[in-house]
């Protein structure tokens, strides 16, 4: 290559990074643009509507002009299956995986950024598991026999062990924020979590993992969750590190619309640290 | 008035090139916030100057022994111990010390580490307590721009090595690390020393016992100097390749024997804290770092905290030093780097790099442990390579923790600038000569004017940057939104907070009972110290407590504090933060208000 050009090229390169390093800042969203694409949500906003950002490094921005219309369960979500209505309110061209699927019926501009409103058949929930938490009846089944345990506050405490509990919570599971059920394994025994009447719907989707980065790093323990439904048992996949959190479906089709109780077993060949979280809903 | 000759111009410009570096860092580091680590080496730097102080009065009284007592080193020496050695600390004590201007005897006096006594007679340069400790350390980034232009003269026209010199402050990640009181940046600056030393070394004996001095204070500063032999030894067996074909040992040169002899000599004596168990403490010291604890870091998306288990993991994490150097480093010195190695692979043995470059030709025919590169060719290219790549490779071992990001191969950089230099240099000599000879005022020009442009884009780039350097990325991965869109680590250690800090300080009555978060509490006195805070801004403490007692609370952003975020959701009964501080769109801190609080 002739020295001419490579210098030609060099001084392009180095003119080209200086202007995109001088111009960039001013690619990003203001106030007002936030301000004015929140005004536009909560014109047309639904109660059960999903509002997300994108790329969803923007969420706390997000939250600080539409907070209060993204409450803990479902800014927690389990996923986004349920919501029909996906407000994105994307920059710099990024979209939301929750927004990925729908037809688009708003999109806006508003300086930086884009508001869409993605409208698509939702799954509909027939039982929360979290939410009726409370209806569930907890013990735990070990060597000298079953333990029944009992409402203390905020949670469901088995006698023994003070980490034995299921409680309702935010939970972080692989770094991301969840509303989930806690409840820790404990050695030699199941922990046992029974909803005696749940109404059935399609589908049970069932969203385990493990809440806590620094219990994730203290252990390696792994976490067996089986799921009864009306009597009829079905193993998830195992949870261990780096399992993230993940969705089970399992099917119900069979038996929608009956209400049956609903059993959850939780066991662990090495319980240490291993702070197991879970979700489920019975969709219809 | 006389001119100046080469030699002259040279110093002067080694000179003012340090001194730019001094006056830009001085001029922008007030905007930095505290780390973790860098507020506790502060507090580490007074408490040594205790002992100094005490010292003189010892001294005065008599009992000069009283200050070697086991009792009295471990009363002052044993903070921060036995996690770093002391010289940069000691420095930042001294120079605390010696530049402050004094408000110690104000409403901020029992904030200090030791207890004041008196109002203090100091020649008070700087109004913040911060910049008199951060002093030392923006003096050795100076002097490393210094020290990288005088090598590179050697190989390098002026434009050149004066380029050389500024990429090597202007990349953002450095800079961030050059403007705090910390060390590594000035153990870049040691790294540079060392080996800038060894190589005068093989054809200079002078310089073998300048290097055994040189390591030794780098040893004092910071354990990344354990690794300097390695890349020395690596460069000298490459070097010396011809003794190994005929088949003898190449002979062990004087700055290694001096860097084996002074090394450990100066590295026991400078640390006070040592002298009580020699042995069982430098042991204790060595196991410190040899069994490190992962901290969390993100690197392309996923949050590191331990060794890699699996192949793919580990393959992914042996990336890091290379991926977040093209990351980072602005792409036009990358870019330049490239020309660079280039140049070397492409220079003939006993060539010079260039044809005003110092001579690579042998001037001795017999070998000489005093002189061990004058009968050979001393190999630049392998030199520079081993230096800028053997910090990288050994931060891409998946089992080495990688929490620092670019700090823990910082002393790679000057080297890769010096790399970018030569590449620049040759770009100008190409293009000099392809000019016409009848252009001879362009042939001068555009040397400097190239040098200009490529420098242009770093400088800009990292003046963009600040101050959260840690949080930028270049043009190859899109600034800020395009690290954070990467999952690349934005931040650590609470330093970002300080452009909040005058909303948080007039949040009355809530920031009584503030959460701070990763704030230590010894950045959150340096700030009260300068003034910064009020004295009323409470601290809850750390945790989940923590929040539970606070009205106001921020969290930084990084992957593994989501848990955090929970629990402000969870006890504030809110996921709306009350304000986000952000750079470029892209949240760095963000504030939570209690629902219900005036």
């Amino acid at each position: 290559m002739r020295p001419v050009w490579i210098a030609g090229a060099v001084v392009l390169l180095a003119l080209y990074e200086t202007a995109v390093a001088l111009i960039a800042p001013s690619l990003a969203p203001t106030d007002a643009d936030w301000a004015a694409a929140a005004l536009a949500v909560r014109a047309d906003f639904r109660a059960g509507d999903l509002i997300v950002a994108a790329p969803a490094w923007a969420d706390p921005i997000l939250r600080v002009h539409l907070g209060d219309l993204i409450p803990a369960e479902v800014a927690g979500r389990l996923d986004d299956a349920r919501f029909g209505r996906v407000w994105e309110v994307g920059q710099r061209g990024a979209h939301a995986p929750e927004a990925a699927a729908g037809a688009v019926a708003f999109e806006r501009r508003f300086g930086r950024l884009t508001v869409r409103r993605v409208e698509r058949p939702a799954e509909r929930v027939d039982y929360d598991f979290v939410a009726h938490w409370s209806d569930a009846r907890v013990s735990r089944i070990g060597v000298g026999g079953t333990v029944a345990c009992a409402t203390v506050g905020d949670r469901i405490q088995c006698p023994g062990f003070n980490y034995n509990y299921v409680r309702r919570q935010i939970v972080e599971v692989d770094t991301r924020l969840r509303e989930a059920l806690l409840a820790q394994p404990v050695g030699n025994s199941t922990v046992v979590i029974e909803y005696p009447a749940v109404r059935l719907g399609q589908t049970l989707v069932v969203a385990t993992g493990l809440h806590d980065v620094w219990m994730r790093k203290a252990a390696r323990g792994t976490v067996e969750m089986r799921v009864i439904v009306g009597g009829q048992a079905q193993t998830l996949p195992t949870t261990d590190d780096d399992s993230g959190w993940t969705r089970t479906r399992i099917d119900t089709a069979a038996r929608a619309g009956q209400t049956v109780p609903v059993r959850f077993e939780i066991t662990s060949p090495a319980p240490y640290a291993r702070h197991f979280a879970f979700a489920a809903e019975a969709r219809g | 008035m006389r001119r100046l000759g080469p030699r002259g111009l040279d110093r002067l410009l080694t000179f003012a090139l340090a001194l730019a570096a001094v006056v830009w860092l001085l001029g922008v580091e007030g905007r930095q916030g505290f780390g973790r680590d860098e507020s506790q080496y502060m507090r580490a730097g007074e408490r040594y100057w205790g002992w100094f102080e005490e010292l003189g009065t010892n001294l005065a009284h008599g009992k000069l022994r009283q200050s070697f007592t086991a009792s009295d080193i471990d009363h002052y020496w044993s903070d921060n111990a036995p996690d770093h050695p002391v010289i940069m600390k000691t420095l930042y004590g001294l120079s605390w010390r010696a530049f402050h201007t004094c408000t110690c005897m104000g409403p901020a006096r029992g904030l200090h580490p030791l207890p004041i006594r008196g109002r203090h007679r100091t020649l008070p340069l700087f109004s913040r307590d911060s910049t008199a400790f951060r002093f030392p350390a923006i003096l050795f980034a100076g002097l490393l721009v210094g020290m990288v232009f005088r090598f590179a003269r050697a190989w390098l026209p002026r434009p050149a090595a004066a380029a050389a010199a500024i990429l090597t402050l202007a990349q953002p990640h450095y800079f961030f690390h050059a403007q705090i009181a910390c060390f590594d940046a000035p153990i870049a600056t040691m790294a540079f020393a060392v080996g800038f030393a060894y190589w005068k070394s093989l054809r200079n004996p002078r310089w073998g016992i300048a290097t055994g001095v040189l390591f030794g204070i780098a040893l004092g500063i910071k354990h990344n100097a354990w690794l300097m032999p390695f890349f020395l030894v690596a460069h000298y067996l490459w070097m010396r390749r011809g003794d190994w074909r005929a088949r003898r040992l190449p002979r062990v040169p004087l700055a290694f024997l001096s860097m084996l002899v002074l090394g450990p000599i100066i590295f026991l004596l400078h640390w006070p804290w040592l002298w009580n168990a020699p042995i069982a403490r430098t042991r204790a010291y060595v196991l410190r770092h040899l069994d490190h604890e992962h901290y969390n870091f993100e690197y392309l998306g996923w949050n590191w905290n331990q060794p890699p288990t699996t192949t793919k993991m580990k393959l992914l994490r042996a990336t890091a030093p290379f991926v977040e150097t093209g990351l980072t480093v602005p792409v036009t010195t990358l870019a330049l780097a490239a020309f660079g190695a280039a140049a070397l692979a492409r220079r003939r043995r006993k060539q010079a790099l260039f044809p005003e470059s110092e001579p690579e030709a042998p001037t001795a025919t017999r070998v000489s442990w005093l002189r061990p590169g004058a009968d050979v060719d001393r190999a630049p290219g392998a030199f520079i390579l081993f230096q800028t790549l053997g910090p990288l490779c050994v931060l891409a071992i998946p089992s080495t923790p990688i929490f620092g990001g670019v700090k823990h191969f910082l002393t790679a950089m000057p080297y890769l600038a010096l790399l970018s230099g030569i590449g620049l240099a040759s770009i100008a000599r190409g293009l000099a000569q392809a000019l016409p000879d009848a252009r001879a005022g362009l042939r001068r020009a555009a040397p400097v004017a190239l040098a200009v442009v490529v420098c242009l884009p770093a400088v800009i780039e990292t003046r963009r940057s600040h101050p959260d350097g840690l949080g930028h990325y270049n043009l190859l991965a899109g600034g800020f939104a395009g690290g954070a869109s990467l999952g690349m680590n934005r931040q650590f250690w609470g330093y970002s907070v300080l452009p909040m800090l005058p909303d948080l300080d007039r949040r009355v009555p809530e920031n009584r009972a503030l959460f701070w978060h990763d704030v230590l509490s010894d950045a959150i006195s340096m700030y009260k110290r300068e003034g910064r805070l009020s004295m009323g801004v409470g601290d809850t403490g750390f945790g989940e407590d923590g929040i539970k007692r606070s009205e106001l609370g921020i969290l930084f952003y990084e992957k593994h504090w989501a848990k955090y975020e929970g629990w402000f959701w969870e006890i504030y009964g809110t996921t709306q933060p009350a304000y986000v501080r952000d750079r470029e769109g892209v949240p760095m801190v963000t504030l939570y208000r209690r629902p219900g609080t005036r």
